[in-house]
């Protein structure tokens, strides 16, 4: 991770958007030495709520040494008439340092009124670096199949644990039929997922993957409805053999039994507030145990992974289409 | 909905980052109290744990002649693997340690006691890679006693069960040697089974290479005969023999790093496209590349290839002494710690196009590079005067360090006048992609264990390095041979480096 500060700002109200990059050009021209490029893609930031918008500046300044990106921050206001209609900007040029390399990267926070928020793209792209793809990042709720940010993002990106659970499950489904998502919320179920499934690994184990009989998962509203999905989904398990249960933090336990009536157990938890724990246990054969270190639980945590890998993914589709039936 | 259709496949694998995910094995490490075990293994298997790459059932086994129980080994690798995190602790707890003579058939005996107890323990279902960090002298001898102990062959346990046989160079000190060697371990595995490593390969820069070459439509037209006047290969070192003193004087610089690592650089810039990136597609190509490389004949020798040793000079700002008056060298020693050669390679991309080689240690930096340089443009139309500072356009791959492309091409100087002179356009891998590479090591740990022989050098591979420079040892170990040239640590080598490039310079990197 780097650590960033803040080289230079800009700031204006009720200007036009060619004030704003031009202040964007001008904003390197000081320093000694104009820095290459690094930003390595856009992000927008849509988002009313401070509390949630800070949560993902800071996620996303943490991440700077990896995916130093261009963030443009949209706050809407569509009531707004008259004399109000123009953006307030406020850009921060930053810095950081990560493996020995600088970085620089802008900060772009725009307040856009009136009918501009109709027709956010025509915003957007102007400011976005070429070639570079454009990722949405909703951090009070998921949009609307129809919000016209969409046109103008590459990617979506969710944090369905945030935006209510369960409960945006039916939203997030028509977009997925739309738009490339990526949910932060499974991104941070991959330690689960990978240690339970490697569990199944050789071939001691490998054949009572294809025998699972039932699972219980804990967890919260949102994370244990994408593991029982998942569940579903890739073991052709029906929904009353899955049992959810609210907890704190995630817990899989799958229970197997092969033809010739040997049984296993097959377990993924967390062990204390830093690790996940695995274990396999089975009649007659030999025990498997893997422990995996959890990141620091940032508000970075599942981003790096989903910044890494802005496409479509199949498996949450179906994860979540059968979490919700 | 998952097909559950094909008992071979895990369902709940499919869309994790684990594709090349480590399957059941155990690692058995001969060597696994020396140097090359700390370094480079333990750090090497600590990472891949970390990046969760490697599978639940899974295990070490270090075999040597140090006295070490199970739990010196644990604390070993523990201290070595370079992290604090607890699955490296609790993977650790289930490594194991044999201590023996590898002439000892006991030790073998008791090395396949604990595999079969690690199998049925923790379900690596017989799948083995045995790692061979030894000194070459007991390649032969090792493998020998794996076949005579039932430990080489695929195991009966399971039918998809595999063995593996990883190898470090030197592959032979010769062609003769290097074939013998072969026999040696075909009389106990097959080709396929074996892992032969040049660590150059697993470099992310040296396999970027074949990216820029292959992915690109720009390059590839303008990569012959046509275009091109001449290539440098350069690998330096800034250091000097340090405590290899012993290796070094039965080895050599043409034996530690020209014919393996700079012949392997040369094969991936001078081969055709191959048809599959795959191990055959590309170990194919490369073997046709060297097969093309001009054999020299003694005679010929001493007009294409200058040797060298280091004298006293100065390095980085500190004093250094000469090959002579380091440590385990003999003082009248004619081991070449410097070559540059001259190689040509016959085929219809390269005819005419000389390939200049040149490694060395106490160089006055390390870096490793991969320059081409173009023709001339047929007729410069400036007025006179106005291009004298514009030189040949180069193409310049960096592959170590400060990774990266640099295209050297002509620009107008700002200004009323219309002068010329040359620019370099700089790429660098740091910029675009500033997430950690893996090192070498692991992506060939992780290579061998799923498989993947693409950057292993194959048999053939080796046959044909040695072919290309045993007339060069051979002419070095004529009585009459002259000694090799000296050079001042901290310079670029002796001054008759020059005298191979006709009228050319050498880069300075």
């Amino acid at each position: 991770m780097s650590t960033v500060e803040t080289l230079c700002v800009w700031a204006e109200e009720s200007v036009r958007l060619d004030a704003v990059l031009h202040a964007l050009e001008e904003l390197r021209r000081p320093e000694p030495m104009p820095a290459v490029r690094n930003s390595v893609l856009n992000l927008c930031i849509v988002g009313a709520d401070s509390r949630n918008v800070d949560r993902a500046r800071a996620a996303v300044h943490e991440l700077a040494g990896r995916h130093p990106a261009r963030v443009l921050h949209l706050v809407l206001d569509p009531e707004a008439r008259g004399g109000d209609i123009g953006l307030d900007a406020r850009i921060e040029l930053l810095g950081g340092e990560a493996e020995g390399r600088e970085l620089w990267f802008e900060d772009v926070e725009l307040v856009v009124r009136g009918p501009a928020t109709a027709h956010l793209h025509s915003i957007i792209e102007p400011l976005t670096l070429a070639d570079l793809p454009v990722v949405a990042w909703f951090v009070d709720e998921p949009p609307a199949v129809d919000d016209p940010i969409l046109s103008a993002a590459d990617v979506v990106l969710v944090d369905s644990r945030q935006l209510g659970g369960v409960d945006c499950f039916p939203n997030l489904t028509e977009l997925v039929a739309r738009h490339t998502v990526v949910d932060l919320s499974w991104m941070r179920l991959a330690p689960w997922r990978t240690l339970l499934a490697g569990l199944f690994e050789g071939p001691d184990f490998r054949p009572f993957v294809h025998h699972v009989t039932g699972a219980e998962v804990a967890g919260r509203t949102g994370p244990r409805h994408l593991v029982g999905g998942w569940l579903a989904d890739r073991l052709g398990l029906p929904r009353n053999a899955i049992h959810l249960t609210e907890a704190e933090h995630v817990t899989i336990r799958l229970h197997a039994e092969l033809p010739d009536g040997r049984r296993g157990t097959f377990l993924a938890s967390r062990g204390d507030i830093r690790r996940v724990e695995a274990r396999a246990d089975v009649a007659g054969g030999p025990t498997s145990s893997a422990v995996l270190e959890l990141p620091e639980a940032t508000p970075a945590w599942g981003l790096a992974d989903a910044l890494s890998r802005l496409e479509r993914d199949p498996v949450y589709e179906c994860a979540l289409a059968r979490a919700l039936s | 909905m998952a097909v559950l259709d094909d008992l071979d496949v895990n369902p709940l694998l499919e869309g994790l980052d684990t594709e090349r995910r480590a399957p059941p094995c155990v690692l058995v490490v001969f060597g696994g109290s020396g140097d090359l075990t700390s370094r480079k293994l333990l750090p090497a298997i600590a990472q891949l744990a970390h990046r969760r790459l490697l599978p639940t059932a899974f295990s070490v086994v270090g075999v040597a002649r140090t006295e070490w129980t199970d739990d010196d080994f644990r604390r070993h690798a523990l201290a070595s693997g370079g992290t604090t995190e607890p699955g490296w602790a609790r993977m650790v707890e289930g490594f194991r340690y044999v201590a023996g003579d590898y002439a000892e058939p006991d030790t073998f005996e008791r090395l396949r006691a604990v595999l079969d107890e690690i199998d049925a323990t923790r379900g690596t279902g017989g799948n083995r890679v045995f790692y061979l960090a030894t000194v070459p002298q007991v390649f032969a001898s090792v493998a020998a006693a794996l076949g005579r102990h039932g430990l080489a062959k695929r195991s009966a346990d399971g039918p998809k069960s595999f063995v593996r046989l990883v190898i470090e160079k030197p592959f032979g000190h010769d062609l003769p040697s290097a074939r013998q060697l072969d026999r040696d371990l075909h009389e106990v595995f097959d080709e396929n089974q074996l892992y032969r490593i040049d660590h150059y390969l697993g470099k992310e820069t040296v396999q970027n290479v074949l990216a820029l070459r292959f992915a690109n439509a720009i390059f590839e037209p303008i990569w012959n005969r046509r275009y091109v006047d001449s290539v440098q290969i350069t690998v330096a070192e800034s250091v000097g023999v340090g405590h290899r003193g012993g290796f070094y004087e039965s080895a050599g610089a043409l034996r530690d790093i020209v014919q393996n690592h700079v012949m392997q650089v040369l094969a991936l810039t001078a081969m055709e496209p191959p048809a599959t990136v795959d191990a055959e597609g590309i170990r194919d190509e490369k073997v046709k590349a060297l097969r093309a490389v001009k054999v020299l004949s003694p005679g010929e020798v001493p007009d294409h290839v200058v040797r060298g040793q280091y004298a006293r000079g100065w390095v980085e700002g500190e004093e250094v002494p000469g090959y002579r008056e380091e440590t385990g060298i003999a003082p009248t020693s004619p081991t070449e710690t410097y070559v540059a050669a001259r190689l040509t390679i016959d085929n219809w991309r390269w005819a005419g196009v000389p390939f200049f080689l040149r490694t060395g240690k106490r160089l006055p930096k390390r870096v490793t590079e991969v320059a081409l340089t173009f023709r001339d443009v047929p007729h410069l139309p400036f007025p006179s005067g106005m291009s004298t500072q514009l030189g040949p356009n180069a193409l310049v791959l960096r592959i170590q360090p400060d990774e990266g492309i640099t295209l050297r091409f002509g620009a107008k100087v700002p200004g009323q006048a219309f002068r010329v002179r040359t620019v370099n356009m700089d790429f660098s891998y740091g910029a675009a992609f500033v997430e950690e590479s893996p090192e070498a090591y692991e992506r060939l740990l992780l290579d061998a264990m799923t498989g993947d022989p693409t950057l292993f050098i194959r048999t053939d591979e080796v046959e044909h390095a040695w072919r290309i420079w045993d007339p060069v040892l051979a002419a070095w170990a004529e009585p009459t041979a002259p000694p090799p040239f000296a050079y001042a640590a901290g310079s670029w080598g002796p001054d008759e480096a020059t005298q191979l490039l006709h009228g050319r310079t050498w880069r300075n990197p």
